[in-house]
């Protein structure tokens, strides 16, 4: 029997420590599929780890608005693990601190402290990269706001364990229209949040279709390695929410036990590990949309989500 | 607390959810329902007619789910001689019909019907969005009950028989309005299946020879526009000619 403090502790950890991992797994599977051999796994911890060591650097002119930035971000992505059900069924007790909303205004104030930084320094590409992110999200946020109310009205509530709760109560519950068509648009805002193919080529080094990449470009050593944790943070934490709430809330623990916590984190880990292998297949299958393109993907996503509110609302789908 | 935490999350769960037959049901036709969006940006007229079978081939398989859900034999008859004409015979006999089209006028993308919308994609699809949320809450507000499939699919129906004038109005190739028009029969398709499935099949025979002859007259008067105009574009019969 674990204390709930250290399960809810638990959660902060693994979304942590477990990032960088799923994304070395994504770049290992991208790799394979493009025939090379591809970094190691572990990739993404012994550069984290070099990041850290090395000495860091601010633009001249930066304010500390530049330094606080990374650290805000950091802190953002540390908190909202505590709000989504990452490794049990059951609501801890800092879980009710926010509902899906309020854990996507805490995702969007990190996303909007980078943006400043980034305008902080005074380089053109990660400002174009913050003016970009920044207008896109704005298009996303719609799609973000129908899969809540979809969530609303399926569950009374808008908490994700209401969710998950729903979604593993019977079959019927799984293929209504709504559920699938909000699970689908939530998949293309992941796209889109995470800097995936067809809205941005994640390891390219062309700067003009850069989106979230090109952010922190004047960042170096320490406050580089956060801004980069962070944002393996942000996709795991996304992929959680999805998984964990909308396509898979299977394998979560019951129970304080230490074992079954312990099977949840493995689990939840190997869950992300299949979607991003779904992901790096998207990304190996499709070609980056023009940047003029991508109010049509979001506009599909807007489509979905809509569509999922539309068959509950006055169908009952 | 996680006591209280649990009892709420128990009470959401209890709220009703649909059967899986009417859940699947509506899934294949919001699937329709797709179908008809992706006709505003198909770039190819091959791309644009596969689109249509597949749709079409949504509804039979709609059918089938019908006829084994419900009982009714006929369907499965109804759904076999929809997909025999939907699936394979109307896209082959277009694609027949078209197959010179553009061909000896020497472009390269001799079947390209991109960038014929009026407004911009994203437009255009916002727009079919109000327009079919117009359809979905004009058949909400009619009540109609079905004992056969649910409500919902109904109103799908109408929104696909809306979207395909949207479709109709905002693409500017004869390509695309002949296929919105197709579409539009299959958004009725849908519409009796929810309303009138035991309909006699003799007369639902009949609808779907009536297609023939519609694809056959769109095919000789795309055929002819392209003879005309050279081209696919319905911007050509804007100017008057001596």
């Amino acid at each position: 029997m674990l204390p709930v403090a250290v399960i809810q502790l638990l959660q902060v950890v693994t979304i942590a420590a477990g990032a960088p991992g799923v994304s070395g797994v994504i770049a290992r599977a991208e790799a394979r599929l493009q025939g090379r051999r591809g970094p190691r796994v572990l990739q993404p911890y012994f550069d984290l780890a070099k990041l850290f060591r090395k000495e860091a650097l601010a633009p001249e002119g930066a304010s500390w608005v530049f330094l606080a930035a990374p650290v805000a971000a950091m802190t953002c992505y540390l908190t909202v693990p505590l709000l989504i059900p990452v490794l049990t069924s059951y609501g801890l007790p800092l879980g009710y601190m926010g509902d899906i909303l309020g854990g996507g205004f805490i995702l969007s104030l990190a996303s909007f402290v980078v943006a400043v930084a980034a305008l902080e320094t005074g380089s053109p590409y990660a400002q174009l990269g913050a003016s970009r992110a920044k207008t896109f999200g704005a298009i996303t946020e719609p799609v973000i706001l129908f899969v809540v109310f979809t969530v609303a009205l399926v569950t009374g509530t808008d908490l994700p364990y209401a969710l998950a709760a729903t979604v593993r109560s019977s079959a019927g519950q799984i293929v209504r229209p709504a559920h699938l068509l909000a699970a689908a648009a939530l998949f293309m805002v992941i796209l889109h949040e995470t800097g995936r193919i067809p809205v941005e080529a994640h390891s390219g080094t062309s700067e003009f279709g850069m989106i979230e990449e090109a952010r922190p470009f004047e960042h170096s050593g320490p406050y580089f390695a956060l801004l980069k944790w962070g944002s393996a943070m942000k996709q795991l934490i996304l992929y959680t929410i999805l998984l964990n709430v909308f396509v898979a809330p299977w394998g979560l623990s019951a129970t304080t036990r230490g074992a079954d916590v312990a099977l949840a984190i493995v689990a939840l880990l190997g869950k992300a590990a299949v979607l991003g292998v779904a992901v790096a297949v998207i990304d190996n299958s499709f070609a980056k949309l023009r940047l003029f393109k991508i109010t049509e993907f979001v506009a599909a996503a807007f489509l979905l989500s809509v569509l999922g509110v539309l068959t509950l609302y006055l169908g009952g789908g | 607390m996680p006591v209280m935490a649990t009892s709420v999350v128990a009470a959401a769960a209890a709220a009703a959810a649909p059967s899986v037959f009417s859940g699947s049901a509506n899934v294949i036709a919001v699937g329709v329902l797709l179908a008809e969006f992706g006709m505003f940006r198909q770039a190819l007229l091959r791309d644009q007619v596969r689109l249509y079978a597949v749709q079409s081939a949504l509804i039979s398989v709609l059918a089938v789910v019908v006829a084994a859900a419900r009982q009714l034999p006929d369907l499965y008859a109804l759904a076999g001689l929809s997909a025999g004409l939907k699936v394979v015979i109307v896209p082959l006999v277009l694609r027949r019909l078209l197959r010179g089209v553009g061909r000896d006028s020497g472009g390269p993308g001799w079947t390209d019907i991109a960038g014929s919308g009026a407004l911009s994609l994203a437009s255009t699809v916002l727009l079919a969005i109000a327009v079919a949320a117009f359809g979905f809450f004009a058949i909400a507000a009619l009540g109609i009950r079905s004992p056969v499939l649910p409500t919902a699919a109904l109103e799908m129906s109408v929104a696909v028989a809306l979207v395909a004038f949207v479709l109709m109005i905002m693409r500017r190739d004869v390509a695309s309005q002949a296929i919105g028009f197709l579409s539009l029969e299959n958004g009725i398709s849908l519409a009796a299946l929810v309303v009138a499935a035991g309909l006699p099949l003799i007369l639902e025979v009949a609808f779907l020879f009536d297609l023939l002859v519609v694809v056959v007259v769109f095919g000789l008067l795309i055929r002819v526009h392209h003879g005309k105009a050279e081209s696919l574009s319905t911007a050509d019969l804007t100017s008057l000619r001596g």
